[in-house]
């Protein structure tokens, strides 16, 4: 962006016009290729959750006493809180995209990015002390 | 010339951005790709509610042992939810399957063929989702 702002045969174009749709993805973790990495690791750590959860439980799902040793687990405590923070993040960064499709002034688009963004701490928040009490149960 | 193609890029992804939320239910001149767009949306925002849902129903977990064992044998294990989640299942298969080809389409790993790739993906899916069918249905009351 800041390459072609600097070249004098650009500037001739209307520049607003141009950046605009580029400046709401300025902020770091946001944008397609995000999007698509975050997708492709969600990919992985669901396909595990489900093969853990659903597939491979006797009984179909886990009970309480399935689901803390599950979680206690050294390999899967790891795994299962990067789930929570990827898919968290690639679930809202797609809200947002929906949202955008309503075309928002620049300001709008601003505060719903800082609200998904409060939503997405409030979740780990939650999510991490969820864990949290759940290790401790052991 | 790399700079003015990706003006134009922007530009036409810009227009279509301006048909806004009308425009996923405008069925003129769409093509495979715009439908499996729309379903990408509809299986995404639906995956998410889940997503949210499921984060309040585990909070079951942190309230003791007998609460959540119940909920499974009176809730989860029933029939009626099994199929609820054979549903989950096939929201999940389609958008990440749909998500892999946006991927390898939009990196350009396959720009050749993409409706070759559309269709492998999808008998693929239908395979996914038959298999965890059945698998779940087998659950049912099996605590």
């Amino acid at each position: 962006m800041a390459l072609q702002t600097e070249d004098p045969g650009m500037s001739r174009q209307a520049p607003v016009e141009r950046w605009a749709p580029e400046e709401r993805d300025t902020l770091p973790g946001v944008g397609w290729g995000w999007q698509a990495l975050t997708g492709i690791a969600v990919l992985f750590l669901v396909t595990l959750h489900m093969i853990a959860n659903h597939f491979v439980v006797t009984g179909g799902l886990r009970d309480y006493q399935q689901v803390i040793d599950y979680i206690t687990n050294p390999i899967i405590l790891p795994l299962e809180t990067l789930f929570l923070i990827v898919v968290s993040w690639h679930g809202l960064l797609g809200l947002r995209a929906v949202i955008f499709d309503f075309g928002l002034s620049t300001r709008a688009e601003r505060a719903v990015t800082r609200v998904l963004l409060v939503v997405w701490v409030a979740t780990m928040v939650y999510g991490v002390a969820l864990l949290a009490i759940l290790v401790t149960r052991r | 010339m790399t700079e003015r193609v990706a003006g134009a890029d922007r530009r036409v992804e810009r227009q279509g951005r301006r048909r806004g939320v009308m425009g996923w239910v405008d069925v003129r001149g769409r093509r495979l790709g715009g439908w499996a767009f729309i379903l990408n949306r509809l299986t995404g925002l639906g995956v998410l509610f889940y997503l949210y849902l499921h984060l309040i129903v585990l909070s079951q977990l942190a309230v003791g042992p007998s609460a959540w064992d119940s909920l499974l044998r009176n809730w989860f294990l029933n029939p009626v939810f099994l199929l609820l989640d054979v549903v989950l299942l096939a929201g999940l298969v389609i958008h990440g399957l749909n998500g892999v080809r946006l991927a390898l389409v939009g990196f350009g790993i396959v720009i050749d063929r993409q409706k070759a790739l559309l269709l492998a993906f999808g008998v693929l899916g239908a395979i996914l989702i038959v298999i965890g069918a059945l698998r779940f249905i087998s659950d049912a009351g099996a605590k």
